[in-house]
C-alpha cells in the first residue's frame, strides 16, 4: 500500500504561513514515517488568495536538499507558466532531488488565476480544457528530448555530448509553438511523477491516460473502490500496461481528523492520501494522532528504491 | 567614517566560464546535473564574503549548431529559480541572484517565483531582467519569432512596472501587454522586496536600468570602456530622482590567478589549448556578426570585413587591435572564446588585487562580477589567494555586515505601499 500526504500551504485567513522550518519539519517528520510522498499545494481551494510566504515549486527546491528519500510534488497550474519553463522547472526539481520530484498539474481553470495572468476574460470551457492537454503533452515531450545515455563528458575527446542523442520537440499546436530541446539533462526518473486531483468528469479519459498517480476522495465507504476501477478501466482503454496508474484514496474527507485503523485497506486502491486540513499540521494533534497513525501504515509495508517511481512499483518514465 | 568597499558577485555559470573549461582534467563536467558541486560552490562564495552568485539564463539552447553546441558543456543546465530555491537551504547569507525573461514570462508568475525565493532565503534574492535577444529561446514560446529590440524594452518597461508594483504592495496593472487584477498573495521577505538587476549596454537597457535597477553588471575589456559606461549610467539617475549611490556597477572579470605570474601564464594557457579551433572560430563569428570566418586559413589574418549592421564599436576596435598586433584568426579566436569578450586577468593575487583596486578607485567601477574560468578550481583560487588581499587592503569586507542582500550592497530598502 502507497502512502501520500498533501499539504496546502495557502493558510486560513487571519493565520500567519508556516515558515520554512515548520514545513522542513513536517517534510522530514512524514519522511521518517515511510509516507512515500509529499504533495504541496499553494492555491486555497476556494479561490481566496494564499497568504503563505512560498510559491509550491520553490518550495519543493529547498525542501529536497533538507530531505533525502521522500517524493516531494508539487502543484503548478498551466495558466500560471508556459510549457517550457515549466518543464525546465520540474526536470531540475527531479535533478535536484535525484529522482523524488512530481508535478501535480491542475485540469481546472482558476477565475484568480486567469484575471492575474492577462486573461481577464478567462477561456472557455472546452478551450481551457484542450489547452492543457496540449500544454501537458508539451512537457511531457520535453522531458524526453534528451537520451538517457546522451551526455558523454568526454574530455580527452572533446564530446560533452552525442549530437544524434539529443531531439527536437518541433511542436506546433493550436495553442502552443515550441521547438525544444529542453536545456536540462534527462531526468533521474525520465519523467518526474505526473499526479493529477479534482478532476471533472470530461477530464477522466484524458487523466487516466496520462497521470502516474491520481488522488481521490471516498465521500462514503465503497465508493473509493468504484471510482478506482473505472480509472483503472480508463487507463487500459487508454492503451497503459496494467498497474501504471496508482490511485490514491483520501479515506476521511468527513471527518476532518485521521482515519480510523479500519479504514487502512484503502478500499480496493493502490494507497491512501491522506489531507492535512489547514493548521493541523502545526498543531499537537499532527504530533499525537497523525504521525502514529502514519507510522503504523508504514509498517505493512517496506520500501527500497530510491526515486519516487521505484517506491510506488511504476516503470521508468518513459522510452528513449 | 568607514572605507568604501567593493561588492562582490559570483558569476555561476556551468563548468566554468572559459568555453573549454569543462575539459580541464580538474573540472567537474557533469556540473550541470549536480545540485552537490553548486551548494559547495555557494559556500566556498559564503565563506568568502561575497555579496551574491549569479545565475545567468536562457530559455533554450546557447548554439544552434549542434555540432559545435555538442563540444561545449553549455546545452543543459538547471532552471535557476530552481537551482537558487535549494541553495537558499543550504546557505545563510550569501545573495541568490537570477536572470529571468520578460518576453516569456508574466509579471504575476515572475513576481511570485521571486517573493518565494526571497522568503525562502529571508531576504537574499534577486532578480536579473533580461528581454531575451535570441531566436533560439523565441522558438520556444511563439512561432513568430523574435520581437523587435524595441518592442522587447516597450514590453520589459511594463513588465518590471508591474513586478515591482506587486512586491510592493500595489493592487492591479492593465496596461498594453498584461493585466493583473489582485494584489500579490505572497508576503514581503525581511529585505522589503527582492534586489533589481540588469546588463543591458544599449541605450534602452542603460535607461530602464537607470529608471528600475540596484545593481548592473557590465562588461569592459579597458579601463576607458569601463569608466565610459559608469559615468553614462550613474549619469542618467538624476532624470529619474536617484542619486549615483543608488545603483551598484559591477563589470565582469575573469581572473587567472596563481602564486607567481608564471604559474598564473601556464594556467592560462593550458585552458586556451582545449578550445577546438571549430567552437572558438564559430564563437569569434557570432560576437563579430559575420557567418562564414571559418571558411579563411585560422592561421592568416582576418580578411577585410564589410561595417556589419551589428558590429558596434566594441568590436571594431577588438579587429582593430587584432591588426596592430598582428593575430591569426586562431588567436584571436581562442581570446574570445575564453573570456566571452569579459576583461581578463592573469597574475599574482597582488597583480590581481591591484588590476580591481586600480578600477574601483578610478571611478570605474563598484565591485566585481567574478568569472573563474573552472569551477570549483579558479573559484577556490581566488577566494584563497585574492580575496584575503582585497581584505587585507581594506578594499573588501572580513564578514557580513547585515543578513539581506540589500544590506550587504547598502541599498535602500524600498518603501512598501499597503494595498
Amino acid at each position: 500500500m502507497h502512502l501520500a500526504v498533501s499539504l496546502n500551504i495557502a493558510s486560513e485567513p487571519g493565520r500567519a504561513g508556516l515558515d520554512f522550518a515548520g514545513i522542513a519539519d513536517i517534510a522530514r517528520q512524514v519522511e521518517a514515517a515511510g509516507v512515500d510522498m509529499l504533495v504541496i499545494s499553494d492555491a486555497a481551494p476556494d479561490g481566496r488568495p494564499s497568504n503563505s510566504p512560498f510559491e509550491a515549486t520553490t518550495l519543493v527546491a529547498a525542501l529536497a536538499t533538507v530531505t533525502e528519500r521522500i517524493g516531494l510534488v508539487a502543484t503548478a497550474s498551466t495558466l500560471m507558466h508556459q510549457p517550457y519553463n515549466l518543464a525546465r522547472r520540474f526536470a531540475s526539481l527531479d535533478i535536484i532531488s535525484q529522482g523524488r520530484a512530481g508535478w501535480s498539474a491542475t485540469l481546472a481553470q482558476n477565475p484568480r488565476e486567469a484575471a492575474n495572468f492577462s486573461w481577464p476574460e478567462g477561456f472557455a470551457e472546452g478551450d481551457f480544457r484542450r489547452r492543457a492537454q496540449e500544454f501537458i503533452g508539451i512537457v511531457r515531450g520535453l522531458w524526453r528530448g534528451w537520451d538517457r545515455d546522451a551526455l558523454l563528458f568526454d574530455k580527452e575527446g572533446g564530446r560533452f555530448h552525442d549530437p544524434g542523442k539529443m531531439h527536437l520537440l518541433d511542436h506546433k499546436g493550436e495553442f502552443f509553438s515550441v521547438r525544444g530541446p529542453l536545456n536540462v539533462a534527462r531526468s533521474p526518473q525520465d519523467a518526474p511523477l505526473m499526479v493529477m486531483s479534482g478532476l471533472a468528469a470530461a477530464d477522466l479519459d484524458f487523466a487516466s491516460g496520462v497521470a502516474d498517480v491520481m488522488l481521490i476522495e471516498a465521500t462514503t465507504p465503497g465508493t473509493a473502490k468504484a471510482t478506482g476501477d473505472d480509472l483503472q478501466r480508463r487507463a487500459l482503454a487508454a492503451g497503459r500496461a496494467p498497474g501504471a496508474l496508482k490511485v490514491l484514496v483520501d479515506p476521511r474527507p468527513e471527518t476532518g481528523t485521521v482515519p480510523p485503523d479500519d479504514r487502512l485497506g484503502a478500499e480496493g486502491c493502490d494507497g491512501l492520501n491522506l489531507v492535512l486540513a489547514p493548521g493541523l499540521a502545526a498543531s499537537t494533534d499532527f504530533a499525537e494522532r497523525v504521525l502514529p497513525w502514519l507510522r503504523r501504515s508504514h509498517a505493512r509495508r517496506s520500501v527500497g528504491s530510491a526515486t519516487l517511481r521505484g517506491r510506488l512499483g511504476l516503470g521508468a518514465g518513459g522510452e528513449q | 567614517m568607514s572605507r568604501r568597499q567593493m561588492k562582490l558577485g559570483l558569476f555561476l555559470w556551468a563548468t566554468g566560464h572559459h568555453i573549454a573549461a569543462w575539459r580541464h582534467p580538474q573540472a567537474h563536467a557533469m556540473a550541470g546535473v549536480d545540485i552537490a558541486h553548486y551548494i559547495e560552490l555557494a559556500r566556498t562564495a559564503e565563506a568568502a564574503k561575497f555579496d551574491m552568485v549569479f545565475c545567468e539564463d536562457a530559455a533554450g539552447l546557447r548554439e544552434a549548431n549542434v555540432g559545435i553546441a555538442s563540444q561545449t558543456s553549455r546545452s543543459i543546465g538547471f532552471e535557476p529559480i530552481s537551482l537558487l530555491s535549494a541553495l537558499a537551504a543550504r546557505t545563510k547569507r550569501i545573495g541568490l541572484v537570477s536572470t529571468a525573461s520578460t518576453s516569456y514570462n508574466e509579471p504575476y508568475g515572475l513576481a511570485r517565483m521571486f517573493a518565494s525565493l526571497d522568503n525562502l532565503s529571508a531576504g537574499r534574492a534577486g532578480w536579473n531582467l533580461v528581454t531575451s535577444a535570441s531566436p533560439i529561446e523565441a522558438a520556444n514560446f511563439v512561432a513568430t519569432g523574435l520581437r523587435p529590440h524595441a518592442d522587447r524594452y516597450e514590453r520589459a518597461r511594463e513588465f518590471a512596472t508591474a513586478v515591482t508594483g506587486l512586491w510592493l504592495g500595489r493592487a492591479g496593472h492593465d496596461g498594453q501587454g498584461f493585466s493583473v487584477r489582485d494584489p500579490l498573495d505572497i508576503p514581503p521577505s525581511p529585505q522589503g522586496a527582492p534586489v533589481m538587476v540588469q546588463a543591458g549596454a544599449s541605450d534602452d537597457g542603460k535607461d530602464l536600468a537607470a529608471r528600475t535597477a540596484d545593481v548592473v553588471f557590465s562588461a569592459a575589456q579597458t579601463f576607458k570602456e569601463a569608466k565610459a559606461f559608469y559615468d553614462d549610467l550613474k549619469g542618467r539617475l538624476a532624470a529619474y530622482g536617484r542619486e549615483p549611490d543608488d545603483i551598484k556597477i559591477l563589470p565582469g572579470v575573469a581572473p587567472v590567478v596563481a602564486e607567481t605570474e608564471g604559474q598564473a601564464r601556464e594556467k592560462h594557457d593550458q585552458l586556451q589549448e582545449l578550445i577546438p579551433d571549430d567552437v572558438g572560430v564559430a564563437l569569434l563569428s557570432s560576437y563579430l556578426s559575420i557567418s562564414d570566418l571559418g571558411r579563411y586559413p585560422l592561421d592568416g589574418p582576418l580578411p577585410e570585413l564589410p561595417e556589419s549592421e551589428g558590429m558596434k564599436s566594441r568590436q571594431a576596435l577588438v579587429i582593430e587591435q587584432a591588426r596592430r598586433d598582428g593575430l591569426s584568426i586562431r588567436d584571436l579566436a581562442r581570446y574570445f572564446a575564453g573570456a566571452r569578450g569579459h576583461w581578463r586577468v592573469v597574475g599574482t593575487p597582488a597583480q590581481v588585487a591591484d588590476a580591481l583596486q586600480a578600477r574601483f578607485e578610478g571611478g570605474a567601477a563598484d565591485g566585481f562580477n567574478v568569472m573563474p574560468s573552472w569551477f570549483p578550481g579558479e573559484l577556490d583560487a581566488f577566494a584563497r589567494l585574492v580575496v584575503p588581499e582585497l581584505q587585507r587592503r581594506g578594499l573588501f569586507r572580513r564578514d557580513y555586515e547585515g543578513r539581506t542582500l540589500r544590506e550587504h550592497l547598502g541599498l535602500k530598502r524600498p518603501t512598501r505601499r499597503e494595498a
